[in-house]
């Protein structure tokens, strides 16, 4: 039953990806000013937003580890295995985000990159979720999981920073589309695209987060197995 | 047939990659500042049209290549601690 309804949520997914695809290509109409390239937000719009929310699973991972370490093993390993798998996905979607927004900004403001706030915050963000897993990966001994969650916790306090940045300071980058204040939104044309790429681009971000999230489970299993096995020897 | 699988799944985000380079590095040359001494206003919104094109594109291309290369990784992430535990 379990792995029926797993294909069924694959199947689904990729139906809504092909979906979000063609309501975004040959649906939704060009922008009066940038034409097709406006295009692109499609795409980066919904893997900024994933990256942020998978960044706040990665906190609330962190600090549940941190929380339990003591007293819940179990659980702790659970939170860790969370925590891990967020920045992850969340890197992968922030390098999304990084190598769209490049080729927007090349044909729209005719540069591949500025040091402006939104783009500096965003690449300070990947740089520490970069870290963290660079961190996880190369560290060894039995302080690297609680030195990996203090990380991914400050790593987490960038994302309201990146989020606010354009509406703190004056960047190249264009105002917010949602939530920017007067004269900002989106063409009524424009919005179903945009909703359901974002509904297929969270689907599809659930689904490999939960793949990761399996994957490091596994190897938490394995890594115990092979403890107890070297201390019975 | 298991390492066909392997194969392709590492081919195809690698060859969306490069399709994604090939689309931006053979696009021709922005229109320069001073378009309207060398060309007509139709032909510079071609040229626009077409980069435009392009580089939306290559920027869809390119999502693709980061995702399914992810998604390549973790499966091969996914057999190693089977491997190791049957082992």
């Amino acid at each position: 039953m379990k792995k029926l309804a797993i294909i069924v949520y694959v199947l689904m997914t990729v139906a809504l990806l092909g979906w979000a695809y063609y309501q975004a290509i040959y649906v939704a109409p060009n922008d009066a000013a940038q034409g097709e390239m406006f295009r692109i937000i499609y795409y980066h719009v919904p893997s900024a937003s994933v990256a942020f929310l998978f960044f706040g699973i990665s906190l609330v991972g962190s600090i549940g580890f941190l929380a339990s370490r003591r007293d819940h093993a179990e659980r702790a390993q659970m939170f860790d295995a969370w925590a891990l798998a967020g920045a992850e996905v969340g890197v992968v979607f922030c390098s999304v985000v990084l190598v769209t927004g490049p080729l927007w900004g090349r044909r729209a403001w005719g540069m591949w990159w500025t040091w402006d706030a939104r783009l500096t915050t965003t690449l300070v963000l990947w740089l520490i979720y970069v870290s963290y897993l660079l961190l996880r990966r190369f560290a060894a001994g039995p302080q690297v999981q609680t030195l990996a969650a203090v990380l991914g916790i400050f790593g987490a306090l960038d994302v309201p920073i990146v989020y606010m940045s354009n509406r703190w300071w004056r960047t190249q980058h264009p105002a917010p589309v949602f939530g920017g204040g007067e004269g900002s939104g989106m063409d009524p044309a424009m919005l179903p695209a945009f909703l359901w790429n974002m509904l297929a681009w969270f689907a599809w971000g659930a689904l490999i987060l939960a793949l990761r999230y399996r994957v490091e489970r596994e190897h938490q299993k394995i890594a115990a197995e092979e403890a107890e096995r070297a201390l019975q020897s | 047939m298991k390492k066909l699988g392997i194969g392709l799944m590492v081919a195809v985000p690698i060859a969306l990659f490069c399709w994604a380079c090939t689309l931006v590095f053979s696009a021709p040359p922005e229109p320069p500042f001073d378009w309207r001494l060398h060309m007509s206003q139709a032909q510079h919104d071609a040229v626009v049209a077409l980069l435009n094109h392009l580089y939306t594109r290559a920027a869809y291309t390119v999502t693709w290549a980061i995702q399914l290369g992810y998604l390549a990784w973790l499966g091969l992430r996914w057999q190693s601690p089977k491997q190791r535990s049957a082992r």
